[in-house]
């Protein structure tokens, strides 16, 4: 690992005027599980490290009907998973964080964390992406908000600005019922071939998918077609054919782009019919 | 390079030392306190031969930085003896000869003492949950997991 400075601000306030200070020379370190790799694969080379974890203002997971969920970005996926009103409002988000890396890692990764790194395949990130989530970000000029389909611009970019800070996520309140997919190698651990999230509100489905696009992806058209549909076999076939027209999936060494079509069908199939 | 100075606890003992910022915990426990029982395997948080119990919680010190330390409850394997006396899970992985060449048990045991604690009845499948974090080379598992179910029978759900 190559040397740096490691600053631990105790305020938002304090962090952004490091911020404002070292900008593009910092690097915003949370859980941790993705930027010490890197660090240590010298794939970044930060000359400060902003150590976020002694903010408490960026602690917690709150939740009423009305304002619905805000996850803060020091919440971890153990906090998150294990949280009582995640669970109960929102299940298939606490799903998706309880299948983040393994026990040692959710004991440290943030959700937040896992949204800035913005890779295709964050494994909690479908569900932001079904719920419309807002990232509240706060910078010099102040507050300001961003939804999650516009925040993530491409395979580890984002909108926010180098003197920006993300302080949490919200999530509206929306009755529905949701599945939470992840396909991979094995259970735990592992990077996802195909990660997806798929929500009934209503009689309209909310589809939302990652690794099968440079970001996680909403499948409108598919959702379009769906809306008001009964679900059955003929249905299905038919969304299927629209799936395969929203998602651009490429090959690696994870798995090969056919492969990836195909679970995405299998996962689509799934959901729906558990769905009813 | 600033160094940072760290204060906290290891294995009940409170520590105060001055850590380099790109250190890991890993590195510091080992080479600076000369704790060796936490190994490097991956170093990116895969195998888990690292896992130490950080304020009750298993984590990766290979992903953790020197400097977060501080204010912190550190267990180490080397932490879980009392006199000399092994704990009913370091004598379990004895006893089902858990182990082969011995790499990962210092991690598996600090991830089974972890969770035990926040589980005290859990089934195979969540034991299994729960250390799959752990990788090991030799045994295949099946030994491992019985070690843990051992316990857990013999705590009687305490």
């Amino acid at each position: 690992m190559r040397e740096f400075e490691y600053v631990a601000p105790k305020t938002v306030k304090e962090a952004l005027n490091l911020l404002a200070t070292y900008k593009e020379k910092a690097t915003i370190l949370a859980g941790g599980t993705d930027v010490v790799v890197r660090l240590r694969d010298e794939i970044i080379d930060p000359e400060f490290i902003i150590d976020i974890k002694h903010i408490d203002e960026l602690n917690g997971i709150k939740f009423d009907k009305k304002e619905g969920l805000f996850v803060g970005a020091n919440a971890t996926m153990h906090e998150i998973q294990n949280d009582k009103n995640v669970k109960e409002f929102y299940p298939f988000y606490a799903d998706a964080c309880g299948h983040v890396g393994s026990k040692q890692v959710r004991n440290k990764a943030t959700s937040v964390g896992n949204l800035c790194t913005a890779s295709p395949l964050g494994d909690s990130l479908t569900p932001m992406y079904c719920l419309d989530a807002t990232v509240v970000i706060e910078g010099p000029k102040g507050k300001r908000e961003a939804p999650v389909r516009e925040f993530i611009t491409f395979v580890r970019k984002t909108v926010l600005e180098r003197d920006e800070l993300v302080l949490g996520v919200k999530f509206p309140y929306v009755e529905c019922k949701g599945i939470y997919t992840k396909n991979a190698r094995r259970h735990e651990v592992d990077l996802s071939n195909i990660v997806a999230t798929i929500l009934k509100v209503g009689d309209e489905y909310r589809i939302a998918y990652g690794s099968v696009a440079p970001t996680p992806i909403r499948l409108v058209k598919t959702e379009e077609f769906l809306k008001g549909k009964k679900i059955d076999d003929k249905v299905i076939e038919e969304a299927k054919k629209i799936l395969t027209t929203e998602i651009s999936p490429i090959s690696d060494l994870r798995a090969t782009k056919e492969y990836r079509v195909s679970v995405s069908q299998s996962i689509l199939e799934n959901s729906l019919k558990a769905l009813g | 390079m600033k160094k940072i100075n760290v204060k906290f606890t290891l294995n009940g003992e409170l520590i105060e030392l001055e850590v380099q910022p790109n250190h890991t915990a890993l590195r510091v426990i080992r080479e600076q306190l000369d704790l060796t029982g936490a190994k490097e395997g991956c170093g990116a948080g895969e195998c888990g031969a690292c896992t130490i119990i950080v304020d009750g919680l298993a984590v990766n010190s290979c992903l953790m930085l020197a400097p977060e330390l501080d204010g912190k409850n550190v267990l180490t394997v080397e932490g879980l003896a009392k006199g000399g006396k092994l704990t009913d899970i370091q004598q379990a992985f004895i006893d089902h000869v858990a182990l082969q060449c011995g790499y990962c048990t210092p991690g598996f045991i600090m991830s089974t003492t972890a969770f035990l604690e926040e589980n005290k009845k859990p089934t195979r499948e969540e034991i299994e949950v729960a250390l799959a974090g752990n990788l090991c080379r030799c045994t295949g598992y099946k030994r491992i997991i019985e070690a843990v179910e051992d316990v857990v029978n013999k705590r009687g759900g305490k």
